[in-house]
């Protein structure tokens, strides 16, 4: 009996000391992998932001009016926020490739899923800043056309299409990621049609004078509005 | 020389059987033959009455071939025959012309004839646009005279305006360019100027084609080259400015991308020219500096000031990030005022100026968008020039013309200020 107990004692320190002797090195690799990673991860931060910075991209997104936008959500540059980006996406790969080398089983289906997942993602914050920047660049250049052109509501239709622009990028971005894919779409082209729908119809009928005019201004004489000003050259 | 020509073979062709010339003329022909045959009858006519002795060639570029201009000029009574000796000029009159698949460029034009020019040695040339200008033989003569006698190598074109035509190249483009580049050239923008073979030559070489302010105006570019490499510069009177209805004059967005965006980008291109200039140089003209004509005029000055307010309302971010805080606050001060005490003050207009240059230059949001930015302030000091003068004679209006270049001289240090400061991009 006390010859069973000393031996099950003794094969239970074994397989402890088997297991921690196996598990040791794994976790030792794992924290060299994610020491490595915070490494690599910083390297190309640093990368990024100096190629970033050289080709003026702070400059390019300013332009773009991205900065402004970025700036309203207190956000940092868009070199620093793509920089961070990169440095976090790096680091966290590196923390997952750790892990995995622990050998847990119920973890490495979970860790291949994310790896799977994050070319998504990436693809996802691409069409988002893409379109980020798209939606400032349009809706400024229609400010300043219908500013220009002397409409009185040159704000509402600035706005308009920067609502548009982001409604189409959330939605792409969306479906890019894969999130409800089908409700996506469906709310998407009901929003959409909805709107232009709609907006057919004021136009149409409660704006028939403007419509009237509008069209004879565009595709009739455009003399009475040129006489207004004196000619600039 | 034209070894790497842009010349189609059978232009190359056409002008390698005329041989060397004194005189070229090019025309930028927008497709009409009415007005392409009255350009080739007046250019003739001015070289038999006023160049009897020289060697001369027109160049036709874009527009019909020689036989259906000469259809068209029948109609016009046209005396000239294609490449036949005129009654009274001892040379040939050489018709050239530059047949495109696709309308060119202005840019693309005036590069073909420059090529040309270089490739026939020719020593005098003048540019002309037929349907914007209203050519007659003395007008291209008093544009290659200067060149051909007087050893000029640019000549800007002067006219008889009214007093509210030309506002934009009267209150921007002449006193900025003449306080930026030390040369008072007062139209910058013009579809008519002569200039030098050897000035041809040098322009030819810059390796700025491809861009887009030289392929839509290219003439202000050629007249700034010409100031910044002391080339000689002058003005000559041609008389009525030709109001045309088409082309750029009938949308002031486009007029502003051509004319102040192509200012804008001459001064980036030529920032190290003009940051060193420091004296002005005065400018020959022949004939009357400028003449001023005051019939009334059927402006609609309350809706103008209307877009101005409008304007600078629904613009307020876009021109925070373009002026400087200080600016930006008086701007919005005068915006306040009532139609009957406004005033937009020329100091205050010379700043907004220089502020949208420096911005410009450091490209603080998209460039075509910051000079659209401008218009609503332009219409501003429209309105205010409208209502100061109304009632002005022209020698008011000269003497207040020349105290607003005086002022964008006087401001100069404060663009150059800002011009090289470091700043952050605040958009």
């Amino acid at each position: 009996m006390r010859q069973t107990i000393l031996q099950g004692l003794e094969q239970a320190y074994n397989n402890l000391v088997h297991m921690i002797a196996d598990f040791l090195p794994r976790f030792l690799v794992m924290l060299i992998v994610i020491v490595l990673g915070l490494l690599v991860a910083f390297a190309l931060k640093y990368f990024l932001r100096t190629i970033l910075t050289l080709t003026k991209l702070d400059r390019v997104s300013a332009e773009a009016g991205a900065s402004r936008v970025l700036r309203i959500a207190h956000l940092p540059s868009m070199t620093a926020l793509l920089s961070r980006s990169i440095f976090w996406l790096t680091w966290f790969g590196f923390i997952l490739v750790g892990l995995s080398v622990l050998g847990i089983a119920s973890l490495q289906g979970q860790i291949s899923r994310l790896f799977q997942f994050l070319p998504e993602v990436f693809v996802g914050i691409l069409i988002l800043i893409l379109g980020l920047l798209t939606a400032n660049f349009f809706s400024r250049a229609v400010l300043l056309a219908a500013v220009n052109a002397g409409h009185r509501s040159a704000k509402i239709l600035s706005w308009s299409i920067r609502f548009l622009i982001w409604i189409l990028t959330i939605s792409m971005t969306l479906e890019e990621l894969g999130v409800a894919r089908q409700t996506v779409i469906s709310a998407f082209s009901i929003i959409f049609g909805a709107l232009m729908f709609g907006l057919a119809i004021a136009f149409g009928l409660g704006g028939q004078d403007l419509a009237r005019r509008l069209l004879e201004r565009y595709l009739g004489n455009t003399k009475e509005t040129k006489d207004n000003e004196p000619q600039p050259l | 020389m034209a070894e790497d020509t842009i010349l189609a073979d059978d232009l190359l062709r056409q002008l390698m059987s005329v041989g060397e010339v004194d005189l070229l003329v090019g025309i930028f022909s927008r497709g009409d033959a009415i007005t392409t045959g009255h350009a080739f009858h007046a250019i003739e006519q001015s070289f038999r009455e006023h160049f009897t002795r020289q060697r001369a060639v027109i160049v036709n570029v874009g527009g019909k071939d020689n036989d259906e201009v000469d259809a068209s000029e029948s109609g016009l009574g046209g005396l000239a025959e294609k490449n036949m000796p005129l009654a009274r000029s001892l040379r040939t009159v050489h018709r050239v012309t530059a047949d495109f698949s696709t309308p060119p460029s202005p840019g693309l034009a005036l590069r073909t004839v420059l090529t040309a020019a270089d490739l026939l040695r020719a020593r005098a040339c003048a540019m002309v646009s037929p349907g914007t200008t209203d050519l007659t033989p003395e007008r291209i003569a008093s544009l290659l005279t200067p060149v051909l006698r007087e050893k000029f190598d640019f000549v800007a074109p002067l006219y008889t305006r009214h007093k509210f035509q030309g506002l934009l190249a009267r209150n921007l483009l002449y006193p900025m360019s003449r306080a930026i580049f030390c040369h008072g050239i007062r139209e910058l923008y013009s579809d008519e100027w002569g200039f030098s073979g050897r000035l041809a030559a040098a322009c030819l070489s810059q390796d700025v084609w491809h861009e887009e302010s030289i392929q839509t105006r290219p003439e202000a570019w050629m007249a700034i080259s010409a100031i910044s490499s002391d080339f000689r510069c002058c003005q000559a009177f041609l008389g009525q400015k030709l109001q045309s209805g088409t082309g750029p004059g009938a949308d002031i967005v486009q007029v502003f991308r051509h004319t102040v965006g192509n200012l804008l980008w001459c001064m980036e291109s030529r920032k190290s020219t003009w940051l060193e200039c420091k004296k002005l140089e005065s400018v020959k003209t022949f004939g009357p500096e400028q003449e001023i004509t005051s019939e009334p005029a059927d402006l609609d000055r309350h809706r103008i000031f209307e877009m101005f307010r409008n304007g600078v309302a629904e613009l307020e971010p876009i021109l925070s990030s373009i002026l400087d805080p200080e600016t930006h606050a008086e701007i919005k001060e005068i915006v306040a005022l009532e139609e009957s005490a406004f005033e937009f003050k020329t100091d205050l207009w010379v700043r907004t100026l220089y502020d949208f240059a420096a911005s410009y230059h450091h490209a603080v949001i998209n460039r075509d968008h910051l000079v659209q930015a401008l218009i609503p302030l332009y219409r501003g000091m429209t309105f205010s020039f409208l209502m100061e003068h109304f009632d002005s004679s022209p020698g008011e209006m000269e003497a207040l013309s020349e105290s607003l270049c005086v002022e964008f001289e006087r401001q100069r240090p404060y663009l150059i200020d800002k011009w090289k400061a470091k700043t952050e991009v605040r958009s």
